[in-house]
């Protein structure tokens, strides 16, 4: 293990690595600050541009991205309440009150410092999670992938909110159904092409990416316009205030951002939950563990409030990367683009990851420490500045956010057709964000759809088209029944609460 | 009668269910493939299914809480400007390959600055022109991505 961290460091630590940490962090970070712009538009639009550069670079950036993208939306969220990602949303409760009472700067202070704590502490915990549940899966075998995989579409579903399981449910089979256009890989033949050579490759998971999230996020600024306020306005005249934070401050914080940490770090772990969960989950807890005097101060400008959700944000960021870089499987959005960007420069993340190409594996690890501490010492200082992009007016923002996501795409391809299709795909994107169903699990079930596939195909294989594979081998049988409870807890969430409310009414009646 | 977003969405669904199942089974099969466990039929066929029996689901069982009526989220919002944004999308596919890289994208970038209600020509022209010719610089000369002049001119130069 010491080998493969020296390797990974002396690859992060390459200059051209650390100026893409930078890079990262800093185009993240004004990526992640525009509202409406989240860290899957921001990673989907850098992949075009690292196609030419070698896996680990290319990794690095996108962390980096990753990175700078939530804390971009932390000052969105902060400065004008308008979390640029979900992420962050927990943020604006106490972020954006301690603003308006003219404390912006200690609480973009606090917001960075539990941040790269939170990113720190999940780094460390990473370092040793990730090579231990890597040689587990080293003894997985294809049923026990096609397992793992409708686990994770499975969670995502389950994750999706109260009443929302079903409809993201029906989003996650949409991107499997996705996932089945053009030609079948293992018999070559051709599905729902309709003759189209254009379609024989399939939909490209960039244009889907691109189109479901840069493009219609983009064209939603647009269709549904917010209005700015007078604290926006101020913020993007960097009035600021002091960015110092006391040492009794500090004192106060620091068991939040520990407990933030931690149970960020294993939320980020389980697939399909990520930094929006936990960041709410940190924001629930800190609000239970605090006395009743600073319970009052919880969504009027808590510094608690704040450091909590932002501590295990960065911390699920990190824990996020545990499955995609040990099992192969994302457990986000935000990751699944990253999977996808991983297949098209020809590594198949995965236990094997960890023994045939250290060097990605480690310096991905490494960077995301590297672009903690980049976040702090040069984007903290640099937010007065940065904040000023937000005064870019919409109406050139826009077209060049739009003009960027198409050529990005078209660039890899070269073919006019798939302008067309994101065209077709931002709008049928744009139907869905208004009717509230969710394009995350869709996206998830596209880039797994492929990988699960062949799973099953090789697992029916292997045991004579008997579907006992499912529960011969000891790992198949628990990941699937853990399915099935992540499957029933919704349902069985439901009818406590139908029975609840039922109570309630006839209470209400008979009092 | 109204209709819910959600179940808007469901019915939805399970059309595209069916309309998938059916052409599901045009897929084309090996001789044989009907004796296999699994063929390129299989994935899609189940998830007809699956789609089919979520949608059916969503759409018969009670609702959580009450969400709006279908037609009323579409009500209110800037239509206008995103349509145009839109028709300047398809534009910008249509013409990329006939007019190339510079004059395709200058033309998309003023029409979309334009639409969304810039009309100061001295900031469109400066903010699409330079953003355009630079971007080409990058990719062209620095990249070393080629990027094929417009065919328009390539017929001009071959007449």
């Amino acid at each position: 293990m010491l080998d493969g961290i020296l390797q990974g460091l002396s690859t992060a630590a390459s200059p051209v690595n650390l100026l893409m940490v930078f890079v990262g962090c800093f185009a993240g970070t004004f990526i992640g600050m525009l509202p409406g712009l989240g860290p899957i538009s921001a990673i989907a639009l850098m992949i075009p541009i690292t196609y030419g550069f070698d896996p680990a670079t290319g990794m690095i950036l996108m962390a980096g991205v990753y990175y700078g993208a939530i804390f971009g939306g932390s000052t969105s969220a902060i400065l004008i309440n308008a979390p640029g990602v979900a992420g962050t949303v927990a943020t604006a409760f106490d972020g954006y009150p301690l603003a308006k009472q003219g404390h912006a700067g200690k609480a973009l202070a606090i917001a960075a410092y539990s941040s790269f704590s939170g990113g720190t502490i999940a780094a460390i915990f990473l370092l040793f999670a990730a090579p231990a549940l890597a040689s587990v899966s080293l003894s997985f075998q294809s049923a026990d992938y096609f397992a793992l995989m409708v686990l994770g579409l499975t969670a995502v579903s389950a994750f999706a909110g109260k009443g929302k399981f079903l409809v993201a449910v029906l989003m996650t089979l949409f991107g499997l159904m996705l996932s089945t256009i053009g030609t079948d890989q293992t018999a070559g033949l051709q599905r729902f092409t309709f003759g189209s050579l254009d379609l024989i490759d399939g939909i490209s998971f960039l244009l889907l990416a691109m189109a479901t999230f840069a493009l219609s996020e983009a064209l939603m600024v647009v269709l549904k316009p917010e209005k700015v306020s007078q604290e926006a306005e101020d913020a993007t005249k960097g009035k600021l205030g002091s960015m110092k934070v006391s040492r009794e401050e500090v004192k106060d914080l620091a068991p939040v951002v520990g407990r933030s940490s931690v149970l960020g770090f294993f939320i980020g772990v389980l697939p399909g939950a990520g930094a929006t969960i936990a960041s709410f989950l940190a924001y629930g807890m800190e609000r239970s563990f605090a006395s009743a005097k600073e319970k009052l101060k919880f969504g009027k400008g808590s510094l608690r409030g704040l450091a909590a959700p932002e501590t295990a944000n960065n911390a699920a960021c990190s824990g996020s990367f545990v499955p995609l870089l040990t099992l192969g499987i994302p457990g986000s959005g935000t990751t699944a683009v990253m999977l996808g960007a991983l297949i098209s420069y020809g590594v198949q993340p995965g236990p094997r990851l960890f023994v045939e190409q250290p060097a990605v594996f480690w310096s991905v690890i490494i960077s995301m420490y590297i672009g903690n501490i980049i976040l702090l010492v040069l984007n903290l200082p640099l937010i007065p500045y940065i904040a000023r992009l937000l005064a870019l007016p919409k109406k050139i923002l826009t077209p060049l956010i739009l003009f960027f996501s198409l050529i990005g795409v078209y660039l890899v391809s070269f073919n006019t057709f798939d302008i067309h299709i994101m065209v077709i795909v931002a709008i049928l994107a744009i139907i869905f964000r208004l009717i509230n169903f969710p394009l995350a699990p869709m996206l998830l079930g596209f880039i797994l759809g492929g990988m699960m596939e062949d799973n099953l195909r090789r697992a029916l294989a292997i045991s004579d088209g008997e579907l006992s594979f499912l529960w011969e081998r000891p790992i198949t049988a628990s990941i699937l029944a853990i399915t099935v409870i992540v499957l029933l807890a919704p349902l069985i969430q439901n009818i406590i609460d139908v029975r609840r409310r039922r109570a309630l009414k006839v209470n209400d009646g008979e009092g | 009668m109204t209709l819910s977003k959600e179940k808007a969405g469901a019915l939805c669904f399970l059309v595209l269910a069916i309309a998938y199942g059916m052409e599901a089974r045009h897929i084309p099969l090996f001789p044989g493939d009907e004796l296999e466990p699994f063929t390129a039929r299989t994935m899609p066929i189940a998830l007809s299914w699956l789609t089919g029996i979520v949608s059916f689901l969503l759409l018969v069982l009670p609702q959580r809480e009450e969400t709006d009526d279908i037609f009323s989220v579409f009500r209110g919002l800037n239509w206008g400007k995103t349509f145009v944004l839109i028709a300047l999308m398809v534009f910008y596919g249509l013409t990329l390959s006939p007019l190339g890289f510079l004059l395709s994208t200058a033309l998309f970038l003023i029409g979309g600055i334009y639409a969304l209600g810039e009309r100061r020509w001295s900031v469109i022209l400066l903010s699409s022109v330079p953003a355009t010719v630079g971007f080409w610089f990058i990719l062209d000369k620095l990249l070393g991505i080629y990027l094929a002049p417009g065919e328009i001119f390539t017929m001009l130069g071959a007449n």
